[in-house]
């Protein structure tokens, strides 16, 4: 290692760690590889050094100066990056630059970059596509040596991820002996990570950073939680113990899982500390990126005495005043918890701590479950797409852009990816047909002209107005259609879900950032809104928010609730929770692991049956509309659904005889696809999904500014496109890929049938219980919570658990 | 017949149809908006590939309502082509097809919008151009709902639409008719077409149109 390095180190009175020093040998050797490490423990700096390292002992290949390319998933945090890696090169005395690049850049600085480029360069997926859609995409790319992929677990399972699969395949066409390393968390399969990141059969090393310090996972634990939980207040009973962890420390973030939640959060902190309006704040995805920029500022500066966020700040830079986490509500996975308790407590001496704030009793289960689950370190999985087409469609372009190709070494190279190393050949010529004949070869459009062949082969697209739209769209890989929203007077706050705004009326009132807002006007893509002075503003909801328990969190919930069947309280959680637990076992049983319970229990509004598999809510609406339609092919019976986490219900308002019913075939995994396509509104599904799919492929645009008149001729909804394709062209491969994408990210198939293996293996527990029991309780209120507003709501949950209290306080001789 | 809701306005008899067409049994006139013909390949002249059968779809819808109903005679309400490149030769190639075994019928098209660019339509068409707008009866017969027009309009352009919420996140979105005091305005009749959301409250009547029966909300 050259002697500027470890003359940076011992200037500060530092020593390398180990996996630094690792890492630097393994790529001055010429390995590629990943470093797995929590967030703040110096691996930037390992592979930051290890790549100049390298840059210094090996000669530049080519003219153009950029040799390390520096992929991020975020565009905040690229600034931030670039900010850091800049301050080191400096310190360094190297003579080199670092530079930015992303959605965000201004027009000089991207001007300023392509006249002279730096030889780092810190950007995105997104950003590495366009720039491969240049006519001068070799010259500018082609001498990059390595690539580096920051935060690789973010990136790994989404269409991004494949984005940058594919984009490292080009760059390892322009240079076969490109290094590629990857930083990441902890995950539970990070060799399938690392064959992800560097394709082919190509080996490469696994470092294992620093092991995390200490981390302290507890909990708020309500002094009396109630026997029958639902989420339906958004739980902020827990606020004044709440207010008294953010007095106790210098600096909080207070997670929540949902947007909807952070800003009910933020308005009750603010109504019981008004004292605190200028420090504390609000970040999440949809705020415009100059609050957050300022919020980001406030929390490195350590002016704010707390943040109410959502998963916009699992990710970044540290913060080093920062020495609390809260999360409200249940983590939903480990990897999420590990990831936000790593926030915090990067000062020396601290330890990382995250708090679990429940917001109903079901909750603290999943707060020791996410405890044992993370000192087990049994962190969830995530596995790369298999070969999604619409990226492939928006690839080919992009390449017929930037240089052109011809058809055998593209197919070679995009089968150097993970993503695509199973592509049939089959599938390749319905993607190329799709791009170069608008559809099947056979039919051949003669006005369809996009990719088009010269003499020698090489595919290129000739239209200029065709190339301006494909550039413009290659940004918006992921996303909802988002709209803007901005005050009539012009401020912009930030933006929405299209599909939120579409569902309010002009005058109706929502919180929006913290405020409440009157919707006036949508108008190309901007909703125009003034501030409202309305009581009942609607806070808004957005899709998507409401994620399942993954299968690791949920097999830990499953382990303490045996503990409770077998009365062993050993989580002080657990212990708050023994009346509930008492009261089940009361009125029905605790199952173990080995045991499934099956409650059916009757009520003015009819014959329920509840079953509870513990396998997450996507899991569970899935097998509730299983179960219902094969009932139904039995015995001409109707049912309502509802599932949640833990279980779901079947409620019929005719008389059932659930006995018979209840049996082995019920639960079998034989012809599961076919009958989910049944029972589930599956064509539905797939429609909506096929929102993404068509933005990808570059069937739809988003609108954007300065879009020419001649662009709304091809104005057409995705639903518009996905009747005509279906009525049509029935065989379009995307049409497939929306019916899997919907099967297996709606409805996560595989984890169902796995289920439905382990719910056979299982003892049946049928139990007839004479109330509905706290397992239960959670699912009748789903049911109703989509009838009622959430007022009535309250009312009717206040009633029914009045009276369920009643019962269960009753001498015990009279529960059955 | 099946499907078919019959309302009376202006003292004319009027039949919605199921297949997003209007019928004035009284005159024998069918009505059709926006019909959008040659759609998909204006996409694929732009390098967006959607496949090429809605024409013809649209044109058998046309086909199997002049069976049903033997008008005498068909309007358009604008938007016959949805641009420049729908004038290509496998769209006229269909819709002149299509005029031969309808020869007898007398076909007019109002202008619309999308027709400025698009053109007229070739003369082989036999289809009589109505720059403005065309009265007929207690009608006036329009792409824009107008309000300076005498008569009770009867337009297009808006490609109207009603999103019905079922229980949960259950949400269809249909074509519909729309009418009020002195105008109605009629589902966008081509396949390729999208709708725009209207809101019920302000209309008197909205008859919502599935592929088997049109019903009112």
């Amino acid at each position: 290692m050259d002697e500027r390095f470890s003359r940076w180190f011992s200037d500060r009175g530092w020593l390398p760690f180990a996996f630094q020093r690792e890492v630097w040998d393994a790529l001055a050797a010429g390995n590629s590889g990943l470093l797995h490490a929590s967030t703040g423990s110096g691996k930037t700096l390992a592979i930051w050094f290890a790549a100049l390292a390298w840059a210094l002992e090996n000669a530049p290949r080519q003219a153009s100066p950029l040799r390390i390319l520096w992929i991020t998933p975020m565009r905040a945090l690229a600034q931030d990056t670039g900010r850091a890696l800049s301050e080191s090169l400096r310190e360094l005395e190297l003579g080199w630059e670092v530079g930015v690049r992303t959605g965000d850049t201004s027009s000089a600085q991207r001007t300023r970059l392509d006249k002279r480029l730096p030889i780092a360069l810190v950007t995105t997926p997104e950003t590495v596509s366009l720039l491969m859609s240049r006519d001068g995409a070799q010259e500018q790319l082609g001498g990059v040596d390595l690539v580096i992929v920051d935060e690789w677990h973010e990136l790994l399972g989404s269409k991004r991820g494949v984005q940058t699969q594919l984009a490292i395949a080009r760059l390892r066409r322009w240079n076969p002996n490109l290094l590629v390393w990857g930083l990441s968390a902890t995950l539970g399969n990070l060799s399938h990570a690392l064959s992800v990141l560097l394709g082919g059969d190509r080996a490469g090393v696994i470092v294992q950073g620093k092991v995390p310090k200490h981390m302290i996972i507890d909990t708020i634990i309500p002094t009396r939680p109630d026997r029958f939980p639902w989420g339906g207040h958004m739980g902020t009973t827990l606020l004044a113990q709440v207010i008294a962890e953010i007095e106790d420390s210098a600096s909080t973030l207070l997670f929540t899982n949902t947007r909807s939640q952070a800003e009910t959060w933020y308005r009750a902190l603010l109504e019981a500390r008004p004292d605190w309006a200028a420090l504390i704040a609000l970040h999440h995805g949809s705020i415009d990126h100059k609050v957050r920029n300022w919020v980001e500022a406030g929390l490195k500066e350590g002016r704010l005495r707390a943040v109410v966020s959502t998963s916009s700040l699992d990710l970044g830079v540290d913060f080093l005043p920062v020495d609390r986490v809260l999360q409200v509500g249940s983590p939903k996975g480990v990897a999420r918890l590990l990831q936000r308790a790593g926030r915090s407590g990067h000062a020396p001496g601290r330890v990382s701590r995250a708090t679990c704030v429940p917001t109903h009793s079901f909750e603290l289960v999943e707060a020791a479950a996410a405890r044992r689950a993370t000192v087990a370190r049994r962190v969830e999985p995530r596995d790369s797409p298999r070969k999604p087409i619409d990226v492939l469609l928006q690839h080919i372009v992009t390449v017929a852009l930037g240089g052109g190709f011809k058809r055998d070494d593209l197919l070679a190279e995009v089968r150097e990816t993970w993503a695509y190393r199973h592509l049939t050949d089959d599938e390749w010529r319905w993607a190329l047909d799709f791009v170069i004949n608008g559809g099947n070869a056979l039919r051949a459009y003669p006005e369809y002209r996009k990719v088009v062949a010269d003499d020698a082969g090489v595919h290129r697209v000739p239209d200029r107005t065709i190339a301006k739209r494909h550039r413009m769209s290659v940004g918006t890989i992921v996303g909802d259609a988002s709209v803007e929203v901005r005050f009539l007077r012009g401020g912009r706050i930030g933006t929405v879900e299209e599909s939120f705004l579409s569902r309010l009326q002009p005058g109706e009132s929502f919180v929006f950032a913290g405020r409440k807002l009157e919707l006036v006007r949508v108008n190309e893509m901007v909703g125009y809104v003034r501030k409202s002075s309305s009581p009942n503003a609607s806070i808004t909801r957005w899709m998507g928010g409401r994620m399942p328990l993954s299968s690791e969190l949920a097999a830990a919930v499953r382990e303490l609730i045996t503990s409770a069947a077998h009365d062993e309280y050993d989580e002080p959680e657990l212990l708050a929770l023994r009346p509930l637990f008492e009261l089940q076992k009361r009125w029905s049983i605790i199952p173990t692991q080995d045991e499934l319970l099956v409650e059916a229990v009757q009520s003015r509004e009819g014959h329920h049956l509840f079953v509870f598999p513990f396998a997450g809510r996507l899991v569970h609406t899935g097998l509730a509309a299983l179960l219902a339609w094969r009932l139904a092919r039995r015995q001409p019976l109707t049912f309502s659904l509802a599932a949640n986490d833990y279980g779901f219900e079947l409620l019929c308002p005719e008389p059932v005889e659930w006995n018979g019913l209840i049996d082995a075939p019920l639960f079998s995994t034989k012809d599961l696809s076919e009958d989910i396509v049944h029972s589930m509104n599956a064509g539905e599904m797939a429609r909506r999904r096929f929102r993404e799919i068509a933005r990808v492929s570059g069937l739809v645009f988003q609108g954007f500014p300065g879009a020419q008149k001649s662009m709304r001729q091809l104005q057409a909804s995705s639903g518009l496109i996905y009747d005509v394709f279906a009525r049509y062209d029935p065989d379009n491969l995307l049409l497939r890929q929306a019916r899997e994408e919907s099967l297996q990210q709606e409805l996560e198939l595989s984890r169902l049938r796995e289920t439905l293996d382990s719910m056979q293996q299982r003892t049946l527990r049928f139990v007839r219980p004479t109330h509905v029991t706290p397992f239960a309780f959670p699912l009748l209120i789903e049911r109703i919570r989509e009838k009622l507003s959430t007022e009535k709501l309250a009312d009717r949950v206040a009633r029914m658990v009045k009276a369920l209290e009643r019962a269960a306080d009753r001498p015990q001789k009279e529960a059955a | 017949m099946n499907g078919i809701c019959r309302v009376v306005v202006a003292g004319e008899e009027l039949w919605l149809l199921p297949e997003r067409a209007m019928l004035w049994p009284a005159r024998r006139t069918l009505l059709a908006a926006d019909p959008h013909f040659g759609k998909a390949a204006v996409f694929r002249a732009r390098g967006i590939p959607v496949p090429s059968g809605s024409t013809g779809g649209t044109l058998a819808s046309l086909a199997s309502l002049v069976a049903q109903h033997a008008p005498e005679c068909l309007v358009f309400l604008g938007d016959f082509f949805h641009g420049k490149r729908s004038q290509n030769d496998a769209t006229l190639g269909a819709l002149q097809a299509w005029r031969r075994a309808h020869s007898r019928l007398h076909v007019q098209l109002v202008q619309g919008n999308h027709d400025r660019h698009s053109g007229a339509p070739p003369d082989e068409l036999d289809i009589e151009w109505i720059a403005d707008t065309l009265a007929d009866g207690p009608f006036t017969f329009s792409h824009h709902a107008r309000e300076d027009a005498p008569g009770y309009v009867l337009s297009g352009h808006l490609h109207p639409a009603i999103n019905l919420f079922g229980p949960g996140r259950d949400h269809v979105r249909l074509p519909c008719f729309v009418f009020g005091v002195d105008n109605a305005i009629l589902p966008a009749f081509g396949e390729f077409t999208g709708g725009a959301a209207v809101d019920r409250l302000n209309w008197q009547r909205v008859f919502a149109v599935t592929q088997e029966r049109v019903f009112e909300l």
